[in-house]
């Protein structure tokens, strides 16, 4: 279960980076098949939803690229499934050239946990615990001043 | 091991060592810390730095300022201008600013371009003689190392207090640690729920330092975290954890991973780490795996 929502954000970073449009990379298979209406699908390259909200049904694959500082291009090719308008298979492969970049793609698709747990502090045995910086006082006695002020 | 524990730049100070510190120690430190804020405050209208806010100039700041200056280019450069120091002008005009009115001043305005406004150096004025620094601003602007520098200062006063011969020295500024010594068991707080922890980690002979936009915030989605292209708070990321070999790196780092990519920071620096988005999910290097409750 784990594998899939990361792919798909990585899927949401390529779209906003605008390098992929739907079927750029040509193997799109804008399957107009499920087209009740009979209505012709839209041009494989325009990957624009039919009507707002929906996507055709096929199978995509967009590949984009980014420079990390190392200078080395990489690239990254998503290919996925849209079944009813839900994702039903999903691909994610990179290029991994510079050897930081494989370590650190990698280490991305590893280190994800959908839903955050918390357990109750005094039930975890803890030396210290690390917060959001506790800085300033002069800011939280402000917060409190506003408090009393509105309160009044 | 007692701890020393003392109110400095806004904050809560724990110091402990596997010796009690002694006077002259404890007087050291107090003159760091009071230093440290004189020089580079944006909160104290005398502080050095502050000079320059209205209308620019000029400023010779302590020599540490260099490594702190390095970094801030650094994160500038790999945030793409979203983490700047001149963002401290951006939160004055949300409310976050000299006298806290924590009300907005005007609409919402990103800071000017780090690598215009501002040029700094370090020069030796004779041989074998301190450093220093020159910092020139541009025109007026408001400079907030606050993102990294609390993390200096903490590896400042571990530095100091190490250097008298303590062992074991743990300084511990409002939750930005520096470490050596046994392990110690940190727990991460859940940002939306103090009274909870999402995972444990496990502290040695490094720093940890943690950001989260619970804390700090005042009304309408303002809190104190900015991307500074645009001079707006973030909302993607709820918290995040850095461990890195000091405090001052972990503490920059907790920040710029509010406003980028890890990926693009591991290219520069060596640091592991844990960061929690608003929708409850969480991502983390590898040597962060078992950390997080499940």
């Amino acid at each position: 279960m784990n594998s899939k929502k990361p792919l798909l954000t990585a899927a949401a970073g390529l779209a906003l980076l605008g390098t992929a449009g739907c079927g750029s990379a040509g193997s799109a298979q804008d399957a107009a098949t499920d087209e009740a209406s009979g209505t012709p699908a839209p041009a494989a390259s325009s990957g624009a939803p039919a009507t707002s909200g929906e996507y055709q049904d096929g199978e995509y694959t967009a590949t984009g690229s980014y420079i990390p500082p190392s200078n080395t291009k990489e690239e990254v090719t998503v290919s996925l499934t849209l079944a009813d308008g839900v994702v039903t298979d999903l691909q994610v492969s990179t290029s991994g050239n510079h050897p930081t970049s494989k370590r650190y793609q990698a280490e991305f698709t590893n280190g994800v946990q959908q839903e955050v747990v918390g357990k109750p502090l005094d039930e975890v045995k803890v030396d210290k615990v690390a917060s959001s910086s506790l800085t300033s006082s002069g800011f939280n006695k402000a917060l409190d001043e506003i408090k009393s002020e509105a309160s009044r | 091991m007692d701890a020393w524990s003392f109110e400095a730049i806004g904050t809560h100070w724990e110091i402990s060592a596997g010796a009690p510190l002694d006077a002259a120690t404890r007087a050291a430190v107090s003159g760091l810390v009071s230093g440290y804020d004189q020089a580079l405050s944006r909160f104290r209208s005398d502080s050095v730095l502050a000079g320059l806010f209205h209308g620019g100039g000029t400023a010779v700041l302590p020599g540490y300022t260099a490594e702190l200056l390095s970094l801030y280019d650094s994160l500038d450069r790999l945030t793409e201008g979203r983490m700047n120091p001149l963002v401290g002008g951006s939160l004055e005009l949300l409310g976050y600013g000299p006298g806290y009115r924590l009300t907005p001043q005007g609409p919402a305005s990103g800071a000017p371009d780090w690598q215009r406004a501002v040029q700094w150096e370090s020069v030796q004025r004779e041989a074998g003689g301190p450093a220093e620094v020159r910092l020139s601003l541009a025109g007026p602007g408001t400079i907030d190392v606050g993102a990294a520098g609390k993390g200096q200062l903490v590896d400042l006063v571990w530095e100091l207090v190490t250097g008298r011969g303590y062992a074991s020295v743990v300084v511990d500024a409002g939750s930005d640690m520096r470490h050596s010594g046994p392990a110690l068991r940190v727990g991460l707080e859940h940002p939306f729920d103090p009274q909870q922890a999402i995972g444990v980690v496990q502290l040695q002979d490094r720093a940890l330092c943690a950001s989260a936009i619970n804390r700090r915030a005042w009304g309408n989605g303002l809190h104190h975290v900015l991307d500074a292209s645009t001079g707006l708070p973030v909302n993607a990321v709820a918290a995040t954890w850095v461990l890195a070999r000091d405090a001052m790196t972990a503490d920059g780092l907790a920040t710029a991973l509010f406003l980028t990519d890890p990926s693009l920071l591991a290219a520069e620096f060596d640091f592991d780490y844990v960061r929690m988005f608003s929708d409850g999910r969480a991502e983390y290097s590898s040597a962060m795996a078992g950390v997080l409750f499940s």
